[in-house]
């Protein structure tokens, strides 16, 4: 009985290991292909109309005139003391910066997906539960037609009706002007619109297979109630796909989602990165790289765990 | 927790968040709002450090100058009530209003003195360094507490000019961190996160009166359409740099007006003269000749500007309104180009985001090339490097500039010594011999016809072709008054002092 946790205790533990070296690979790849880019940190922040003196003052005071691997040496021996540097742009912590982001993101991923989540199911399981009647058909074209409106129309269609026609909810949150809850609303209709028909249509294709499953059939067979076979039985199996799927998604959102950051002028990691890389700011930069990679590992253990719990005969782990 | 009470909670949530969003209010109180593009972790509140609008709007808020630019990019009195030359334009002697700090200390003339020497410190980097390195700091000294005496090392009876410049801000003697900036401006700095809101708060004492607006609040809404979308729902009353297009769309809705500042920015062409093929005057020519302005003004800035006739600063001093327009004539341009031998000749045409004209114009300028022989191809590249790479590589590249005092102009980017501003490789040790008259003499007459004459050469063999001067364009809550249509950089333009809403 108590093999099967330890198995997947050594290989949530052997995942973290891989995670990490992947993330020191990618640290590499950033702070090389940043450097590559055409301009520095010094030319950015000074303006097209910096006299090179000027440039190459900056460019000592921020260090960049040091070589590059001994730059991404100090910061790899910042980094195992836990400490992220700081911004050569603003020199405020590279934690604090990253860190005041992520909060407005992972508050925007949160709320798309309790909305996202239960419409999904409600949708994928409709849908799968009656494959090719009338309702199967309307809303599996709803959902194609939803994932198929680009998400900067979609906010600008939005923002046009409720907030500039009906004035119900405010068009953007100013760049943090405006910190209500209600700021949030168009965003992640946004959001849950983009992610609904690819989430649910997941769900639906899960139901439809596990519905018809030999054993669910037998189930149905034995006399079980039908909500107990649904429930018990043909979800969890429907699930294991659409986990994979919904750990892509909330990655993806962690990972900042730049159009709707930028339609709502909301200040969330995407932006964030955006203007990092912009700033040829290598710390803040790095920082974000350590983010999303920290994001996607710990996303996709989540997955491999719940699914673990989901059907633990199956190998997900592995 | 079962799975269903899970459901259920979560279902449940998911219809009651937005519906209690709905009923929440947008936070206390009711500042002055204006929205700018912003570079997100770019922004600075150093005043002498101002690469972007939006910090030299905060700056402008909490700072003061000594003098500020017209609309005609004459100076105005600020902090300095008034100023005298000597004989020899070396010396000024300044006078300063009896005016204090946010923090209760009084503006004195150490503080000037402090505030120009940090300026032109290469260490800080100011962009305004260029304007006072030729002052003699041994020399300048304060007269009393409200006087002090500038000397420079050359005559320049322009002075006051130089400081009305962004970046030429005053602040209190012996400060290095900005972090919590001290000023003289009509607002008192409370609150900053770079990337995200600064938050001002009336400075009751200022001396022009305290402003109408008890805060005022700068958020940075780099999205056109999101600036946009915020000013007509109410939640900005300023909504800084719409396209034409924008300002059009402003135009037929009663929520929102329009204030256009006319050929308030010029767009160029730069050809680089010193290098091929533009090395040969016949192609600079056939490009002058070879584009439609009237087109491009009507195409691209849907009419808000006027064709531009390869001068810099229309409309402001010393800009010599007699000089002819330059009109197309195909024919002469094909001509140039046969002479040339490059009939067919492939050139790519740099251009970026970096400006939101650049990429629209470039299109339309390659099609009317083509009509004269030049096969125009337009590459973009990428905005935060664009203005190096074309400096250092540039063969044929948009570029503009936004309203500068004509002088200055010269003084900081067409003289030889001028390093900063090299997007066409010309070099003409005649302008500086030029310049050097006009700043050096008190004879306006004789300014005028040298500052003429500099303009003359830059148009007709600089590389540097003016096609069009636009309308810089704001859009402001119909309910807002105080706030003037203006050109960038002068005194008025993102001055809120008497800005009022309702």
């Amino acid at each position: 009985m108590l093999a099967a946790p330890r198995r997947g205790t050594r290989a949530a533990g052997a995942r973290v290991l891989v995670a990490l070296a992947q993330f020191a690979a990618v640290s590499v790849i950033v702070f090389a292909m940043t450097s590559l880019l055409p301009g520095d940190a010094a030319e950015i922040v000074l303006g097209r109309d910096a006299t090179p003196e000027q440039v190459a003052t900056l460019r000592t005071q921020l260090g960049l005139d040091r070589p590059l691997p001994e730059r991404f040496a100090d910061w790899v021996g910042g980094l195992l003391h836990g400490d992220l540097g700081r911004s050569l742009v603003t020199g405020q912590p590279v934690a604090a910066e990253v860190g005041g982001r992520l909060g407005q993101t992972a508050l925007l991923t949160g709320l798309a997906l309790i909305m996202l989540v239960p419409l999904a199911l409600g949708a994928g399981v409709l849908a799968g539960r009656r494959p090719g009647s009338p309702v199967d058909r309307a809303l599996t074209g709803v959902l194609v037609a939803a994932q198929a409106v680009p998400e900067f129309a979609l906010g600008l269609v939005l923002v046009a009706v409720f907030s500039l026609q009906l004035g119900w909810l405010p068009a953007t949150a100013a760049g943090g002007a405006f910190t209500g809850a209600e700021v949030l609303v168009l965003p992640v209709v946004v959001l849950v619109t983009n992610h609904l028909g690819r989430l649910a249509r997941q769900i639906r294709v899960g139901v439809l297979d596990t519905d018809r499953a030999e054993h669910v059939v037998h189930l149905r067979r034995l006399g079980l109630p039908e909500r107990v076979v649904l429930w018990r039985h043909v979800l969890p199996g429907a699930a294991l796909p659409s986990i994979q799927q919904l750990a892509r998604i909330v990655d993806s959102m962690l990972g900042g989602v730049v159009v709707v950051e930028a339609l709502f002028a909301l200040p969330g990691v995407g932006s964030g990165f955006v203007d990092a890389v912009s700033a040829r700011d290598l710390p803040v930069v790095q920082g974000y790289a350590l983010l999303y990679a920290a994001t996607t590992i710990g996303v996709n253990l989540v997955a491999d765990l719940v699914s673990a719990r989901l059907l633990p005969h199956r190998e997900v782990l592995g | 927790m079962s799975r269903r009470a899970l459901l259920a909670g979560a279902l449940g949530t998911a219809v009651a968040l937005p519906l209690a969003a709905c009923g929440g209010s947008t936070g206390g109180g009711e500042p002055l709002r204006v929205a700018f593009p912003a570079g997100g972790s770019r922004e600075s509140l150093d005043p002498h450090v101002l690469p972007l609008y939006v910090d030299q709007a905060r700056a402008k808020a909490c700072f003061d100058t000594l003098t500020g630019w017209s609309q005609e990019m004459t100076a105005q009195p600020r902090l300095a009530q008034s100023w005298e030359p000597d004989a020899t334009g070396r010396r000024w002697r300044v006078r300063l209003r009896s005016t204090r700090f946010h923090d209760g200390r009084p503006l004195t003339a150490a503080d000037v003195l402090y505030s120009f020497r940090r300026i032109a410190d290469p260490a800080t980097t100011g962009i305004a360094a260029a304007l006072f390195t030729g002052l003699d700091f041994t020399a300048s000294r304060a007269v009393s507490d409200t006087e002090l005496e500038l000397v420079l090392g050359a005559p320049n009876f322009l002075f006051p000019l130089s400081w009305a410049a962004p970046g030429a801000e005053i602040v209190p003697h012996g400060t290095t961190d900005f972090s919590r900036p001290v000023g003289t401006g009509a607002f008192r700095f409370v609150s900053f996160t770079p990337g995200g809101p600064a938050r001002y708060a009336a400075n009751e004492g200022h001396w022009a009166g305290a402003p109408p607006s008890s805060e005022l609040e700068f958020v940075p809404i780099d999205d056109e359409d999101a600036r946009l979308g915020a000013l007509l729902s109410g939640q900005v009353a300023y909504a800084h740099d719409l396209t034409a297009a924008s300002a059009a769309r402003l135009e037929g809705d009663g929520r929102a007006r329009v204030l256009s500042a006319p050929t308030s920015a010029n767009q160029f062409l730069a050809l680089k003269v010193d290098r091929p093929p533009f090395s040969d005057p016949r192609l600079r020519e056939a490009v002058r000749y070879g584009i439609d302005r009237e087109a491009l003004v009507r195409v691209v800035l849907l009419g808000r500007g006027q064709p531009g006739n390869d001068l810099f600063g229309r409309g402001l001093q010393y800009y010599p309104s007699s000089a002819p327009p330059v009109v197309r004539d195909i024919e002469r341009a094909r001509t140039l180009v046969r002479e040339a031998g490059a009939g067919g000749l492939a050139l790519e045409l740099q251009t970026s985001g970096a400006d939101p004209v650049f990429d629209a114009a470039s299109s339309l300028v390659a099609e009317q090339l083509g009509e004269v022989g030049l096969r125009v191809t337009p590459r973009v590249l990428p905005s935060e490097a664009y203005f190096r790479q074309i400096r250092q590589r540039g063969v044929f590249s948009q570029l503009s500039n936004g309203a500068l005092p004509i002088p200055d102009y010269i003084g900081r980017r067409s003289v030889t010594t001028a390093t900063s501003y090299d997007f066409t490789g010309y070099r003409n040790p005649e302008i500086d011999r030029l310049y050097a008259d006009a700043v050096g003499t008190r004879d306006e007459t004789a300014r005028t016809a040298a500052l003429t004459r500099i303009q003359e050469l830059l148009r007709d063999d600089s590389g540097g072709l003016v096609w069009a001067s636009r309308d810089w364009n704001v859009g402001i809550a119909a309910g807002l008054g105080g706030v003037e249509s203006a050109r960038p950089n002068t005194s008025a333009w993102a001055r809120f002092d008497t800005a009022r809403l309702g």
